[in-house]
């Protein structure tokens, strides 16, 4: 009889019970099952074209032997040790950023820098950041100035303005200075004035001013050895001063802030250390490399419609960089001071208060437009309107900043709107301005999402090709843009023309080749977004 | 007045504040908050009903009464926080020296500077023990040295001695009580005339909470403290002065705390505060 058991034998598992926890186990097996979906669809999609454009069935097994003790082994090795100590592994997570960001950051600037002329971009970062420094000067030998912000920004605007125009006459005479001199002006010195800074705020002034000399002699003892050498001087003052300064900075900072994690610091060192040892193990010992795509040449070469051994994707690259770099410049404070707009300062009520709403609205309709329309928009706006050149650089940029704007303004009310408002009235409570209160504690609180926001904007504008086509971008080009108002092409352009190519090599192993590139772009720029959001989140 | 004598003595439990000290006759007080006939509307809802009061110099201020009765409402009437919501309107006057702090040439951000506020919920900024205590200071643009009156606020905040080696360390590190304690050093450092208190304890445990109504003994040194609570033995422990909001957001009386708790004039506000209701 049910009564005469005892409460603890009803505690055991009944059917209805295990009948019940069976559904719910089965619904979290669904839902497994459809997370799953994602990520494996984008691993096959990866596998797909990595194997079509690295065919490693072409390499011979010695190869792989050879990388796998050099490289795999001793990385996996590092980072499984890494990965139980947690100061090794903020010390290793560090280090990887510093080097391939320092690596990459290299690249970019050295890349665009020699596409724009360097002479260019030296006279424009000097007419646009000589006049801010003066600005900030005069502020700091007077007091009570209240207009020193938007002066700055001003003064800039100006100092493009007025290189712009004496851009001709100046970039010729300054042609007899050797190029490595413009590199030194851009890279060199920002790095010698940012380590300076940096140094002097933590350990005062003159270690500060000596940090900053030191960087500065270094970029020219660089070039001086370069130039010895016969070396290309320009790119190594770029890589000592984008790559060598900041890993060699961060990586002294780690030691002392830091110091349990020191080891850590060696894992970019053993990967790259891992790539060359093979690299020379197999040049040493004749081994069959794997008849890939993915060469140097790749990245490197211009294109070639012909050979596909000879195909490089070097212009397509910087276009797509240049491109959407411009984008950038153009979109994001349209959009973000869009969002602030409608976040902060529109009101709910009233003939502006429905203004905003509608707006709103429309905004979301805006991202759901399809991106060949946005092209429709951009031929009609740039070619047809204001008569630009057919697929210049500043119709491309200006077409996939209309395209991406959406974008940028709903992430960055997304993350205005997650600012507790509690920080709001707290501050409006001591006396802050609006103006305060959005700089000093709604900004900094929404950088981090704004950011993550932004950047997965970047990254998908640098893979349309529909709007592109519709402006009229040249598929192939062979050389990158030289400026904002010449012809460039994208990359992913250059890969839907290349797919079209009768030869099987081109549809079968360059193409996928380039999409890898595409891709390896499109998923640093992602990481850069996931690193800047965990770096400002653990700082907040 | 009949029904009150004949009303027996009620929470003689209760500690009364000791206002010996600041207790002065009070004509001999200056009047620093003085409101007329204050009407507050959300919308079509009215939330204060003619509310007349006057507040006095270096005394504590509380305003007690039943929720939604409008105690809140009017403290963020004196220093224009409910300029923020929209559909708020306000009629009536509410003086602060002399000046009604809703005609037009009165800037709500000036006023503010004069009249902190301290929040039910600690809401320290996202930035350094210091930076926040400094945060008036340097919206203000304040030429002194910053670390000295940082340092003297916290010590105000009876908080200097738990951080003073951390100043550098997030606010939001802190505990609940020690995030209350940062944002009352936040509000006193650029010195206001006024602190509004909004419920600043009930967000906290019993201990936190007495820290924090001992320093508000303190400050009353100092400051003129309005305090709105729910918690009325607080009221009797703490305040000079105690005004009670009942339903509809009228004011019912409003006396030395003393009086209000031993004798209060009201039928309704002895029921209140004997917990008959509310």
């Amino acid at each position: 009889m049910a009564t005469e058991d005892s409460t603890g034998d009803q505690l055991g598992r009944s059917a209805a019970l295990r009948l019940q926890q069976l559904k719910g186990q089965l619904f979290e097996v669904a839902l497994v099952a459809a997370t799953l979906v994602g990520i494996v669809s984008l691993l096959v999609l990866f596998a797909y074209i990595s194997v079509d454009a690295f065919r490693p069935g072409t390499a011979s097994p010695a190869w792989f032997l050879v990388y796998l003790g050099t490289l795999v082994a001793p990385t996996a090795a590092f980072t499984l040790y890494a990965r139980r100590r947690p100061a090794v592994r903020t010390a290793n997570a560090v280090a990887f950023a510093a080097v391939f960001g320092g690596l990459l950051l290299s690249a970019v600037t050295y890349a665009v820098v020699d596409a724009l002329s360097p002479y260019d971009v030296f006279i424009y970062g000097v007419f646009a950041s000589l006049p801010p420094m003066l600005v900030l000067a005069y502020d700091r030998t007077t007091e009570g100035q209240a207009y020193t912000g938007p002066l700055i920004l001003v003064s800039i605007l100006v100092g493009i303005g007025v290189a712009a125009v004496v851009d001709g006459p100046i970039s010729g005479p300054l042609g007899i200075a050797a190029e490595w001199i413009m590199y030194f002006g851009l890279v060199t010195v920002p790095a010698a004035l940012l380590v300076g800074t940096l140094t002097a705020s933590r350990r005062g002034r003159r270690t500060g001013a000596v940090a900053g000399g030191a960087v500065a002699a270094g970029g020219l003892a660089v070039a001086g050895a370069s130039i010895a050498t016969g070396a290309n001087a320009s790119l190594l003052v770029v890589l000592f001063s984008a790559f060598v300064v900041p890993t060699g900075y961060v990586v002294r900072r780690s030691v002392r802030t830091n110091p349990a994690g020191r080891v850590g610091l060696a894992g970019p060192f053993v990967l790259l250390g891992g790539a060359l040892l093979g690299a020379a193990l197999v040049e040493r010992f004749g081994i069959e490399t794997p008849d890939t795509f993915l060469t140097p040449t790749l990245v490197l070469e211009s294109w070639d419609g012909l050979t596909a051994s000879n195909a490089g994707v070097y212009p397509q690259i910087v276009g797509s960089i240049i491109i959407v770099g411009f984008m950038a410049v153009l979109a994001f404070p349209v959009g973000i001071g869009a969002a602030i707009y409608l976040e902060e300062y529109a009101p709910n009520s009233g003939f502006r208060g429905r203004l905003a709403t509608l707006l709103e609205v429309n905004i979301s309709n805006l991202a759901g437009v399809p991106s060949v329309v946005y092209g429709l928009l951009g031929l009609a706006l740039f070619r047809r309107t204001l008569g630009f050149g057919t697929g210049i650089v500043v119709s491309a940029s200006g077409t996939l900043g209309l395209l991406i704007l959406p974008i940028v303004i709903v992430s960055t009310q997304e993350a205005l709107r997650s600012v507790p408002d509690d920080l709001r009235q707290g501050s409006y409570g001591m006396g802050a301005s609006r103006w305060q209160t959005l700089r000093e504690v709604v900004l900094p609180e929404a950088i981090p999402g704004t950011l993550t926001g932004t950047i997965l904007a970047l990254a998908r504008a640098i893979g349309e090709t529909a709007p592109l086509v519709i402006i009229a971008v040249a598929t192939t080009t062979y050389s990158p843009p030289s400026g904002l108002f010449s012809s460039a092409t994208a990359l992913p352009l250059q890969i839907f023309a290349a797919s079209a190519n009768a030869k099987p090599e081109f549809r079968h192993g360059v193409v996928p080749a380039a999409a890898v590139v595409l891709l390896t772009l499109m998923l640093l720029m992602n990481a850069t977004a996931i690193v800047i959001r965990n770096k400002y989140g653990r700082e907040t | 007045m009949s029904e009150s004598d004949s009303s027996p003595k009620i929470q003689t439990t209760i500690e009364t504040g000791d206002e010996a000290s600041r207790d002065a006759p009070l004509d001999a007080r200056d009047t620093v908050i003085e409101t007329r006939d204050l009407n507050v509307y959300y919308g079509d809802e009215q939330a204060l009903d003619g509310v007349s009061m006057e507040i006095f110099e270096h005394d504590v201020t509380a305003l007690i009464g039943p929720s939604g009765c409008g105690k809140s409402t009017f403290l963020r009437c004196i220093n224009r926080m409910n300029d923020m919501i929209e559909v708020c309107r306000v009629e009536g006057d509410v003086e602060f020296g002399g000046k009604n702090v809703y005609d037009d040439d009165v800037d709500p951000v000036a006023l503010r500077r004069k009249i902190g506020i301290v929040f039910q919920k600690p809401n320290p900024f996202p930035k350094s023990i210091r930076d926040n205590v400094a945060y008036g200071l340097k919206i203000q643009g304040y030429e002194g040295d910053v670390d000295e009156r940082v340092e003297e606020s916290l010590k105000a905040a009876a908080l200097w001695d738990e951080v003073k080696d951390q100043l550098d360390s997030s606010g939001l590190d802190l505990s609940g009580g020690q995030q209350q304690r940062l944002c009352i050093a936040r509000a006193i450092a650029p010195d206001p005339e006024v602190i509004l208190m909004d419920e600043p304890t009930s967000a906290l445990d019993p201990v936190a909470a007495s820290k924090i109504e001992d320093l508000i003994d303190d400050l009353a040194e100092e400051y003129t403290v309005i305090i709105v609570t729910h918690n009325m033995q607080q009221a009797a422990r703490i305040s000079d002065r105690t005004a009670v909001f009942l339903t509809g957001g009228r004011l019912v009386e409003y006396d030395d705390t003393t009086k209000i708790f031993e004798d209060p004039e009201e039928q309704r506000v002895e029921d209140y505060i004997t917990g008959k209701f509310g």
